[in-house]
């Protein structure tokens, strides 16, 4: 190994966005307590833009001796991951926790090497780089889960997610030894040969499979491993839910999805079924268990469930169309569901947080504004056309349905009526219940997320077809 | 020429102007406001109308088209909405006319007793007037139905206008759906001309029935000629709208309308509608004898039929629906024998002494404050003594005693049974001359239970006292018509110069020579209806004046048929048997349970699964971090079995 | 199979030097020092709490913070020793990859201190 074997540049990106990490955690913790931390999140905003343009610009190649891989695939994944930690950022500007205290600059430096960690988990091209990226994100979000040290439900979040999040990860690495132990590697491309070279796939390799799907399950909140999603949703600061539910959800699936169309595309008829059925699972199940909530994190965390059900069908499709159709199911998501938690966040009375939804009770009266923006975000939810929901849903129906996966589509249609129940639930509060006592003036860094975000929920069709040759590029970068 | 389409159309759309303005505004400007909108336009209507019917009388009826608007234009089919300009329309909208206005007049005065604001009632019926002008004027198939449509919904309306009386929603709604039996036949006779002439225009239609008079029609196996089917579509559309025999059901409960209503719409013109309809068609049915013979059959039973039922009722405004009734049958029976002119002539004479007849007992009904009972009147002659006079009037004519109008169409009508000289249209010569006897003995029953007989409740008796001069008036007008009208319009309509005055409008085959042979009928013929009808005046005359005893002791000693009589041969029992309660079972169990059962009860379970679903789903979420391991692990052994064995 | 076993050879010789050095330092410590127990001396020394006592006891988390910042720093220093050893074959490169390690480690360590995690009060 020499220098020139290294190829820097590859990774620029993220060494950028590193460097600023520490630069940040520096200045701030020179700064007096409690000092700074506007400063600190400014500065985290610009980097991520800097970040975003570097990626833009990032050529394809391999480095680091085949463990890092940058392609279409993993440049649009990044730019997911960047925008949902932008978008999160941006939630935290205006935050305060009950006692009318900022989150502590850390929150930005921890957004900050989370999203790097997500970055690395999109150009990873070996197992162990999918695990360092894997655990330095998923490390900055438990403890970003826990940042409101005083508050019971936020240290619950966050030692839950700790000990399943451990549980899960050692699944993982269980899964990758099998991997290795019967493949003799570690690298995607090795991975490729030797699966293809096997003629009677060992089981030892399948259950290897299994349990790093299952790994990776778990920070998508798939069922049944979703059980840590809704209290730690509902325990953790807003911004940082709105953040989990986004940047860490991005980068796994372009893990999944590299994994599994990449070194195990081979056995895809083995894996589909297993897909499949997590896919119904998180689908019926999301649309379920959101029925009885009254906390609209918790509503927000079954939500993702589904949702995430949804993105998967794409991948048990198991075709180019499928990965396409998963990229812009992500990309709609993202848009979405980063207006939804900038409503949540705005959601304020007198000072506090309230997150039940009978405070929203004739919003559409006292705050005409949030109120539509949050009845459009629900509405695309839902995937009542022509918002963005729309869109990914019907891409992703598409192209189950050309793999044949009939049932699949079916159980994914009954399930989008049962959800539709409780988003509208959502705006029939809003519009139809008596008036509570009216929200706070939401802050302009909010009104401007949730206005930005409703635009482009609602124009999402403009940006279709750049986007979906934009995704289809990606795809077929992923398939080779 | 051209002033008189302007006419004619303003003559058309003035009423519907006023039912507009009325209808929808009457609620702010009030009911006197309301009335007098109504009535204006209904007068500036009849005026156009007149001076169109001038028009065409001094410089012909071409028939000329007066094109309003576009309505329908799809692919291959067109429909416009154009005036048809000829003289069957114009005189139809001038009769129309002159009724509708002296009813509105008329009912200005009835109706002033009523506490609710009675503005809908008058744009209730200037919408009428509006609808069966169209009916009239119609040029094609569509625009008549719609018309046709629309004096049905305005006959409903109006029917059921005292909505708070549970009896006439009753009889609104068996109006409405009896008639929409015979309209289904009707809109599949449109259908299948539509089929066989790729066209819904009169004239196109009927320029193109010489060639399509070969065409078959197959159905289950057996060909029909496609012309017989289709006016035997069309006819029994005519049955429900004119009350023939076996649809004839909703007429009688129609009465529950208020009574310038039943003078308009169920006596002098949208009954009558069957019986143009089927002059409108003549050059279709001309060529369609096998369906002519079923409307003589039909039009004579129902004339017999009606008469006999009539005989019996005590309800004063029953007696004379039962003679409308009766007297389309007669008109339908000169229809059948190919003699049109005839029909149209009765028909427009029957609608002055009818809409009398109904005015005047009206005038009666007002006087004794809504009682309709005729045992419970008496002596009224007296108190009442121009409505008296009126109804002596309108009887006359209807019991069609020289020179009164009804000589004059219904002896033709006779005559021509008699001419057309088949076994068919003798049998139906026979029973039209017993009508005729029946016609009088009812009308003068009516008479003398009315006027002369010893009056049941003395008080209100002499409480009554004659109508007002919004309603004399009418009633005088259309006493002049019921005397004059058969003396003034015989020469036109069906005398020597009735070809020149139709100017093609109706249509006789050149083998149909009806129209000149009628009159050529022995003398004993001739004279046979005038003498029973005298006949009939007597009977009547012993029975209620001579020897009041008599028809209670008759009832007695022939009861069974007394009693068929009075239960109007048990038509509404056999129906009720046949078709309602069947209907009415089948109609419960899709209500129980198909719709509550299946179709509500389905997703209401559905639902209720869902939610208790969730509700279980949830449960699961218990909050120990234990649990959660658990079935994350759970889950891995279940994804591992499905990956490895599925 | 012998011969990998042969390998491990050196390996059961370290064990047993150990446990005669173990043995003869504790042997030397009975056989030749002076002897005055009581109970105190006697327990087993547990960072100042007592032996044998109830285990869900509060005590201050700061144990837990020092424990924790000493393993992180020791697991880091333990990658120092392979680098070390094989210093000569991984060139100018390889030095300056540690030294970023470092000093990633070094701004950890102001962070620690900036933040008043080594105060004990």
């Amino acid at each position: 190994m020499n220098a020139m074997s290294v190829n820097w540049i590859l990774a620029l990106p993220e060494i950028t966005l590193a460097l600023a990490g520490l630069v940040i955690l520096v200045f701030g913790v020179l700064q007096r307590p409690g000092k700074g931390i506007g400063a600190c999140t400014v500065l985290s905003i610009a980097a991520f833009v800097g970040c975003a343009v570097l990626v833009a610009l990032s050529p394809d190649g391999a480095a680091y001796a085949g463990t890092f891989v940058n392609d279409s695939f993993a440049r649009f994944m990044k730019i997911l991951v960047l925008l949902g930690g932008l978008v999160a950022l941006l939630l935290t500007v205006s935050y305060r926790t009950d006692e009318r205290a900022p989150l502590p600059f850390e929150t930005a430096v921890l957004i900050l090497f989370s999203t790097v960690g997500a970055m690395i988990m999109a150009s990873s091209a070996n197992l162990m780089t999918l695990f360092v990226g894997l655990e330095l994100s998923s490390l900055s979000i438990y403890i970003l889960a826990a940042l409101e040290r005083d508050d019971v439900l936020s240290s619950e979040a966050g030692l839950k997610y700790f000990v399943l999040g451990s549980l899960a990860s050692g699944l993982l690495l269980y899964g990758m030894s099998l991997v290795y132990g019967y493949a003799g590697t570690m690298e995607y491309s090795g991975l490729i040969a030797a699966i293809q070279q096997t003629t009677a796939l060992p089981v030892g390799l399948m259950v290897g499979l299994v349990f790093l799907v299952v790994g990776l399950c778990f920070k998508l909140s798939v069922v049944p491993f979703h059980m840590w999603t809704p209290d730690v949703y509902q325990g953790a600061p807003t911004p940082v839910t709105a953040y989990m539910a986004g940047a860490p959800k991005f980068a796994t699936f372009a893990l999944l999805l590299r994994v599994m169309s990449g070194p195990f595309g081979a056995m895809a008829p083995r894996w589909q079924i297993l897909i499949e059925t997590l896919s119904i699972l998180s689908m019926v199940y999301g649309a379920l268990a959101a029925i009885p909530q009254t906390n609209i994190k918790r509503l927000m965390a079954y939500s993702s469930i589904g949702h995430m059900g949804y993105a998967l069908m794409g991948l048990a499709a198991a075709s180019t169309n499928g990965v396409r159709a998963t990229l812009v199911y992500l990309a709609a998501y993202l848009v979405m569901n980063a207006g939804v938690f900038a409503v949540i966040t705005a959601m304020r009375r007198k000072g506090r947080e309230v997150t039940s939804l009978a405070d929203l009770s004739g919003l559409g009266r006292t705050d005409p504004g949030l109120a539509a923006a949050l009845a459009v975000f629900m509405f695309s939810m839902v995937g009542a056309p022509p918002l963005a929901g729309f869109f990914g849903k019907l891409m992703v129906f598409a192209a189950a349905w050309q793999s044949g996966l009939y049932v699949l589509v079916g159980i994914g249609a009954l399930s989008s009526v049962i959800g539709a129940y409780y988003y509208l639930r959502v705006v029939k509060v809003m519009y139809f219940d008596a008036s509570a006592e009216r929200l706070d003036q939401p802050a302009r860094s909010l009104v401007f997320v949730s206005g930005s975000m409703g635009l482009a929920t609602v124009f999402f069709v403009l940006a279709l077809g750049p986007l979906m040759a934009l995704a289809r590029q990606a795809a077929l970068a992923l398939g080779g | 020429m051209q002033t008189d389409l302007h006419l004619f159309a303003a003559a058309i759309l003035l009423p519907l102007a006023g039912a507009v303005v009325a209808g929808l505004g009457g609620r702010l400007m009030g009911d006197t406001l309301a009335k007098a909108v109504t009535l204006l336009c209904m007068g500036a209507a009849t005026v156009c109308g007149i001076g169109a019917l001038w028009g065409g009388w001094t410089s012909g009826f071409g028939p000329y088209a007066v094109p309003l608007a576009d309505w329908v234009n799809a692919g291959g089919f067109h429909a416009t909405w154009t005036l048809r300009f000829d003289t069957l329309s114009v005189t139809m909208s001038a009769m129309v006319l002159c009724v509708s206005l002296l009813v509105h007049c008329y009912s200005v005065g009835y109706m002033s007793h009523e506490t609710m604001p009675v503005y809908r009632f008058f744009a209730y019926l200037s919408l009428f007037t509006f609808a069966m002008l169209m009916l009239v004027s119609s040029s094609d198939l569509i625009q008549l139905f719609f018309g046709w449509e629309g004096v049905g919904l305005a006959s409903y309306l109006l029917i059921g206008y005292w909505y708070d009386r549970p009896a006439a929603t009753a009889a609104a709604i068996k109006a409405f759906v009896v008639n929409r039996v015979a309209d289904l036949f009707f809109i599949v006779g449109i259908g299948l001309i539509y089929v066989l002439f790729h066209s819904v225009r009169y004239d196109e239609i009927f320029a193109a029935v010489p060639q399509a008079a070969g065409a078959f029609y197959t159905l289950f196996g057996h060909s029909f000629p496609m012309l017989e089917v289709i006016c035997f579509l069309l006819f029994i559309g005519a049955m429900g709208k004119s009350a023939q025999l076996f649809l004839h059901t909703w007429l009688p409960d129609a009465m529950e309308g208020p009574t310038p209503v039943s003078a308009l719409i169920h006596a002098a013109t949208m009954v009558t509608a069957g019986v143009f309809l089927m002059a409108r068609m003549s050059p279709l049915l001309e060529v369609a004898p096998n369906t002519r013979l079923f409307i003589i059959f039909i039009g004579a039973t129902t004339c017999f039929f009606a008469a006999t039922v009539g005989m019996v009722q005590p309800d004063i405004k029953r007696t004379i629906a039962y003679s409308t009734c009766s007297q389309l049958g007669y008109m339908f029976a000169a229809v059948g024998v190919g003699a049109y002119q005839v029909a149209i002539f009765h028909l427009t004479t029957h609608a002055f002494f009818k809409a009398l007849l109904f005015l005047g007992a009206g005038s009666v009904i007002h006087a004794m404050h809504d009682e309709q009972n005729m045992f419970r009147m008496g002596g009224l002659w007296k108190k009442l003594p121009l409505t008296y006079g009126v109804m002596w009037i309108g009887s006359l004519a209807l019991a069609g005693v020289f020179p009164f109008a009804g000589y004059w169409s219904k002896d033709a009508i006779l005559n021509a049974l008699w001419a057309a000289d088949g076994r068919m249209s003798h049998y139906a010569w026979m029973l039209g001359v017993i009508t005729a006897f029946l016609t009088a003995f009812y009308s003068w029953r009516l008479l003398f239970l009315v006027f002369h007989r010893a009056p049941a409740d003395v008080q209100k008796r002499d409480a009554a006292h004659e109508s007002p001069l919004f309603m004399s008036v009418p009633l005088v007008l259309l006493a002049i018509g019921a005397v004059v009208s058969g003396l003034v319009l015989a020469p036109y309509y069906i005398g020597a110069q009735q070809s020149a005055f139709w100017q093609g409008s109706i249509f006789n085959a050149p083998g149909n020579t009806i129209m000149e042979t009628f009159e050529q009928v022995p003398g004993v013929v001739a004279l046979l209806p005038s003498l029973v009808a005298l006949v009939g005046i007597a009977l009547a005359f012993l029975f209620y004046i001579a020897s009041p005893g008599l028809p209670e002791a008759l009832a007695r000693s022939c009861g069974p048929v007394y009693r068929f009589l009075l239960n109007k041969w048990y038509f509404d029992e056999l129906y009720e048997h046949i078709f309602v309660k069947p209907y009415a079972a089948i109609a419960r169990f899709l209500w129980k349970d198909g719709e509550e059962g299946a179709v509500e009860g389905l997703p209401r379970d559905l639902v209720r699964a869902t939610a208790s679903g969730a509700v279980d789903a949830v449960r699961l979420q218990t909050g120990s971090i234990a649990l959660y391991a658990f079935t994350m692990l759970a889950g891995l052994v279940v994804v591992l079995t499905v990956a490895l064995c599925g | 199979m012998p011969s990998v076993l042969g390998d491990y050879a050196p390996v059961l010789v370290f064990g047993a030097i150990s446990v005669v050095i173990a043995a003869a330092m504790l042997g030397m410590a009975l056989v030749c020092g002076q002897q005055k127990p009581y109970p105190e001396k006697v327990t087993a020394y547990e960072c100042g709490f007592e032996a044998f006592d109830d285990a869900r006891r509060r005590f201050d988390v700061r144990f837990y913070l020092v424990a924790i910042l000493f393993i992180i720093f020791d697991l880091e220093v333990a990658f120092l020793f392979p680098w070390a050893v094989s210093l000569s074959r991984i060139g100018l490169f390889g030095f300056l990859s540690m030294l970023g390690f470092l000093s990633v480690l070094g701004i950890g360590f102001l962070y620690e201190w900036r933040k008043g995690a080594l105060d004990w009060d």
